[in-house]
């Protein structure tokens, strides 16, 4: 099989190769090579040139075909990615063609593969938020799966010196399940969104409202100017990737200080198709790749390797790493390994509307919304589920899309909607989907993708614990909004499928105990030393926050943690 | 070589990536993928005329004027299935039928009064038809440049956010 097509490059050697370019293998190759490592950064996708490749991001809406929405022929190249909204026109050439690699739903399962240089760094949706205790302990107190093998203590001055280089905006609260970022100035609020804060404190002891705290620079240091980076200029723009360099992204953030460093070799069109393994020394040599344009086979050997590739195309990585010692899997001692999958729960909540303040509309468009921290299993209040939610959402004044009266059209009906209409705010909640061994991931070795590599198989679902939280997430977002004085207040569920918040989690998880888990403490495989996974995959529970600064944090800890064990000869 | 990997090679070259919609302008190419209704040059005029009876001239051009049959001829072209394809100009025959049966004209043909009057009718008639049309009329009108820079304010890099900015007199729906 892989053998075939071995050329005369063996020698190509690096001290590390870094597998996936998004978030996470941006943070590993940036930290590698600014400790003198020679990286070597291989991308499934294609390459995405910072700014010049952003070829949607400055269009009038009368310079796209469709205003957003997708062709026929796109609908069935992406039987996956066209059931929802972040594949659309002005996205579509980030995403993977679904059938290169189609994957198999026992249960539905939607899973969102980019196909760039940058990974979903470019297409993310930027809020950033800590993890705390409360997250790191559940897990032992409520004696759920297996204990993280990290606390807050360990990571917190991961997430100050990460945050000081990316640039999280927002506003200090103080609250210890919530810890503050080292931030930079908070964006403002919609009047409508000041209004309900006001009154929801007031009526609602321990509950809180505050600004999105996100990756985009609202005022931006020296530093961060000085890399090429600007300010946010308020188009709400960011999916089409930022000419302004104002979010955070792999290209806007993490490459340029690594390229600066003249250690870093960056291969897009590399599908990375096994790690290897020698039994001799029991540690990984490097990695066997298929070119994902000429198909041609190869080889490259480091030190050291980190797998960065996103959280399910890592698992399925090590999954189909199989030699003698690791028939099942690379590191895969505890049979752990694709287990214990997980997303966050969304898509319920309440919406309505604010009559009158027509004197007051808004300057800009903000990437960001509001935040509501979890308070739901904290301190003292105690619900009939376990753990919590976090709400996301938003107020904004109703534009030219909405809906008048439904049979109006004429003079009056245009002139109604050149000006804007009613303030509206809604709210949305993110829920923590707890650890199942059943819910899974596993490769059909009998089914192939275009490049020959095994596809995935999913079999996840949410259970009884979120469905009885959705409820909570639902009625209490009514609840506060009628409380704070909105009229017209309506609830919704749309329902939640794994995958769809694109926060997927959990397939390698971090524990102390090799026989329970995939990854230590830090993020070293258990079983093979010298690889190291840094993305989702490692997650031990999924909190209710977003996710990707912890993968930050961690892997600018795992790097680190990995120069010194080789400076150690330990690796 | 065939043309299209020959203009990749070089947009590679360039450091860039050509969209596929610019692909497609490059190579001549019609975004047409799957299977799709041949629409006539009338079919396109009668398009053109109900939608500016849905957004008509007022102080500021209508849909007509901002093109918008053009928008809504490509979307179903592109982005809807044959069967959904026809149910739409199948609409539309329809609207034109009612013209004359009433008045003994095409709909192009009538007075602005009894246009509204036609497409009054259809509100009842064919309501499926009509909120699909009208739907597809106020994105392509408000999405046109007429429409966005004319008839609503069009700021494309606001540079700043303030979330309780005092309206000035006069401030139209923002574009975006």
């Amino acid at each position: 099989m892989a053998n075939l097509n071995i050329d005369a490059q063996k020698e190509i050697t690096y001290d590390a190769i870094v597998i996936g370019s998004g978030v996470s293998g941006g943070w590993a190759a940036k930290e590698l090579t600014e400790k003198g490592l020679k990286v070597l950064m291989l991308e499934k996708g294609k390459n995405l040139e910072h700014v010049s490749g952003y070829t949607n991001a400055l269009k009038a809406p009368w310079e796209t075909e469709y205003n957003g929405r997708i062709t026929v022929k796109q609908k069935e190249s992406h039987p996956f990615l066209k059931r929802d909204y972040p594949y659309n026109e002005m996205t579509e050439n980030y995403w993977m063609t679904d059938t290169d690699s189609m994957y198999e739903e026992k249960k539905r399962f939607d899973w969102y593969r980019p196909n760039i240089v940058g990974g979903k760094s470019i297409m993310w949706g930027r809020q950033s938020y800590r993890l705390s205790d409360l997250d790191f302990e559940a897990n032992l107190k409520e004696g759920i799966a297996v204990d993280w093998p990290i606390r807050y203590k360990d990571i917190a001055p991961w997430y100050s010196y990460v945050e000081k280089h990316v640039g999280i905006s927002g506003e200090k609260l103080g609250l210890p399940q919530l810890p503050d970022s080292d931030f930079i100035a908070p964006m403002d609020m919609y009047f409508v969104e000041k209004e309900v804060r006001k009154r929801l404190e007031k009526n609602f002891p321990g509950r809180h409202m505050t600004i999105g705290r996100v990756a985009n620079l609202s005022q931006p240091s020296k530093i961060q100017l000085e890399g090429g980076r600007s300010p946010c200029q308020y188009r709400n723009r960011c999916s089409y990737g930022c000419p302004y360099g104002a979010y955070f992204s792999t290209q806007s953030s993490t490459l340029p200080p690594a390229m600066k460093t003249g250690l870093l070799t960056l291969r897009p069109d590399t599908n990375v198709r096994e790690i290897i393994y020698d039994p001799q020394t029991q540690r990984a040599t490097g990695v066997r790749i298929v070119d994902s344009v000429t198909m041609e086979e190869r080889e490259y050997f480091s030190k050291i390797v980190f797998v960065c590739a996103s959280a399910l195309s890592s698992t399925a990585l090590l999954l189909n790493s199989i030699s003698d010692r690791f028939p099942n899997g690379m590191g895969n001692d505890s049979g752990e390994l694709g287990h214990n999958l997980m997303d966050h729960h969304f898509r319920t909540g309440a919406s309505g509307v604010w009559e009158g303040d027509h004197d007051k509309y808004h300057f800009g468009r903000r990437a960001n919304g509001i935040y509501i921290p979890r308070y739901r299993n904290v301190g003292k209040d105690k619900r009939d589920y376990l753990r919590g939610f976090g709400y996301q959402g938003g107020g904004s004044r109703q534009g030219w899309q909405r809906n008048v009266a439904e049979l109006a059209f004429g003079a009056d009906f245009k002139e109604e909607l050149t000006s804007p209409g009613e303030w509206t705010m809604g709210l949305g909640g993110f829920g923590e989907t707890l650890p199942y061994h059943e819910n899974k991931m596993y490769l059909n070795h009998d089914k192939k993708d275009k490049w020959g590599i095994p596809t995935v198989v999913f079999d996840a679902e949410i259970k009884e614990n979120e469905h009885k939280m959705r409820v909570d997430m639902m009625n209490d977002a009514a609840e506060m909004l009628e409380s704070a004085g909105l009229k017209n207040v309506r609830t919704n569920d749309r329902g939640s499928f794994l995958g769809m918040a694109i926060h997927e989690m959990g397939t390698a998880r971090m524990g102390r105990d090799p026989k329970t888990s995939v990854v230590n403490g830090n993020n070293q495989l258990h079983a093979v030393k010298n690889v190291f996974m840094t993305d989702g995959a490692v997650m031990t529970s999924a909190s209710c926050v977003n996710p990707s600064l912890t993968y930050m944090a961690l892997t600018a800890r795992a790097a680190d943690f990995a120069v010194k064990e080789l400076k150690r000869k330990n690796l | 070589m065939n043309r299209r990997i020959a203009i990749q090679r070089i947009s590679m070259m360039l450091g860039g990536m050509i969209s596929t919609p610019l692909m497609a302008g490059i190579m001549q190419e019609r975004l047409n993928f799957g299977p799709s209704l041949e629409i006539s040059l009338n079919q396109e005029k009668l398009l053109a005329e109900v939608a500016d009876v849905i957004i008509p001239t007022t102080t500021t051009p209508g849909a007509k004027a901002a093109g918008a049959e053009k928008f809504i001829v490509r979307v179903i072209r592109d982005c809807y299935e044959l069967p959904e394809q026809e149910k739409f100009y199948q609409g539309l025959d329809n609207l034109e039928n009612r013209a004359k049966a009433s008045y003994n004209k095409s709909f192009v043909d009538l007075t602005p009064e009894q246009k509204h009057g036609v497409v009054l009718k259809t509100t009842s008639e064919d309501k499926p038809f009509f909120m699909q049309m009208k739907g597809l009329t106020v994105t392509a009108y408000f999405t046109s440049e007429v429409g966005a820079t004319e008839a609503l304010d069009y700021l494309p890099i606001p540079g700043r956010f303030d979330g309780s900015w005092t309206m000035p007199k006069g401030q139209k729906t923002w574009a975006l």
